[in-house]
């Protein structure tokens, strides 16, 4: 088992462009150290239609209400900051704002996981002796000389589709033919149950036992910690 | 007017849930994710109805419900209606103190 570059195409240069954009990298920044509520307002925010920030701090008075933290307290601030770049890139427009928000996905998943392992690397594909190679790359790895570790990313559970479940999975097989140790699994940012249910009915033939999946719960086990 | 209960608010989540269902059937090739997600995203709003109903709502939640409700309501695409069929019960239970 060896992991390689993607091979560039013209899709990967423009998303490119989005992945290094400054708004993707704070998005991703304040998530990371967020907790679950907190990134579940950056979800319905990102996704919503309204860009009057009143509406959202009404829909969650753990943050925002009386009972939450005062306006000088760093989780009240983190909030506050979740709201106002999440409301940014709800602002981008349809087309653009969901690959804004694949690549927030993409670049929190980087974060947390290197806060427990690495090296961590982005968009690589994952090759086996005797084995057509992927075409599509994994967008996040973990590249250990002692186990390396695969993650597809998602902003809904709707993204859960049984290609992506067959390519994971071939990987999984791959690695053990090769007798290499190697941990596939999806992270999406949305709830694990909505998740479950896509799994179902999208994964064929596939045991779901061998695939790890991350929801927005448990996004903080991608880091080695109990959720926030 | 009494105030409002933990039942009365999982009233107003699942009549908001069944209105965005309805703009996400549209999507034809995802009607059956749409009806699994309505099996199991009811059960569990139906659940907390069950077994807190008659407590005093807690407080900022009947407000929250109303604005993630009315949220909803504006979305005409239904794409992003299959998208806040997750989200809507997630903030509503996030509203009411409960984990999704």
């Amino acid at each position: 088992m060896r992991f390689a570059d993607a091979r560039p195409d013209g899709r990967a240069v423009v998303y490119a462009h989005i992945q290094a954009d400054p708004l993707v990298l704070s998005a991703a920044e304040l998530l990371a150290a967020a907790t679950t509520t907190q990134r579940l307002l950056a979800r319905a925010a990102m996704n919503g239609e309204s860009t009057d920030a009143a509406t959202w701090r009404a829909m969650f008075p753990a943050l925002f209400g009386p009972a939450a933290p005062g306006p000088d307290d760093p989780t009240r601030i983190r909030s506050e900051a979740i709201l106002e770049v999440s409301l940014q890139v709800a602002d981008r427009g349809e087309q653009a704002r969901s690959q804004y928000r694949g690549a927030i996905v993409e670049a929190l998943t980087e974060r947390l996981v290197a806060t427990r392992t690495g090296p961590v690397r982005r968009e690589r594909r994952i090759l086996f002796d005797g084995r057509p190679a992927e075409i599509h790359p994994y967008d996040v790895t973990v590249e250990g000389d002692a186990a390396g570790e695969a993650w597809d990313c998602k902003w809904g559970a709707r993204g859960i589709k049984a290609d992506v479940i067959h390519q994971l999975d071939d990987a999984r097989r791959g690695a053990g033919e090769d007798e290499a140790r190697l941990v596939v699994g999806l992270v999406v940012f949305d709830a694990r149950r909505s998740c479950e249910v896509r799994m179902v009915r999208e994964r064929g033939a596939v045991a779901l036992e061998g695939l790890k999946l991350i929801g927005l719960e448990s996004l903080d086990r991608l880091a080695g910690r109990k959720p926030a | 007017m009494p105030p409002p209960t933990v039942a009365d608010l999982v009233e107003r989540t699942l009549l908001g849930f069944d209105a965005l269902a309805a703009t996400a059937e549209a999507v034809a090739d995802e009607w059956q994710y749409v009806t699994d997600l309505g099996t199991v995203w009811k059960a569990r709003i139906r659940a907390v109805g069950d077994a807190r109903g008659t407590e005093p709502a807690p407080a900022g939640a009947a407000a929250a419900i109303d604005a993630v409700v009315a949220e909803a309501g504006r979305i005409t695409d239904p794409h992003r209606a299959i998208d806040w069929l997750s989200t809507l019960p997630q903030v509503a239970l996030a509203a009411v103190g409960e984990p999704a």
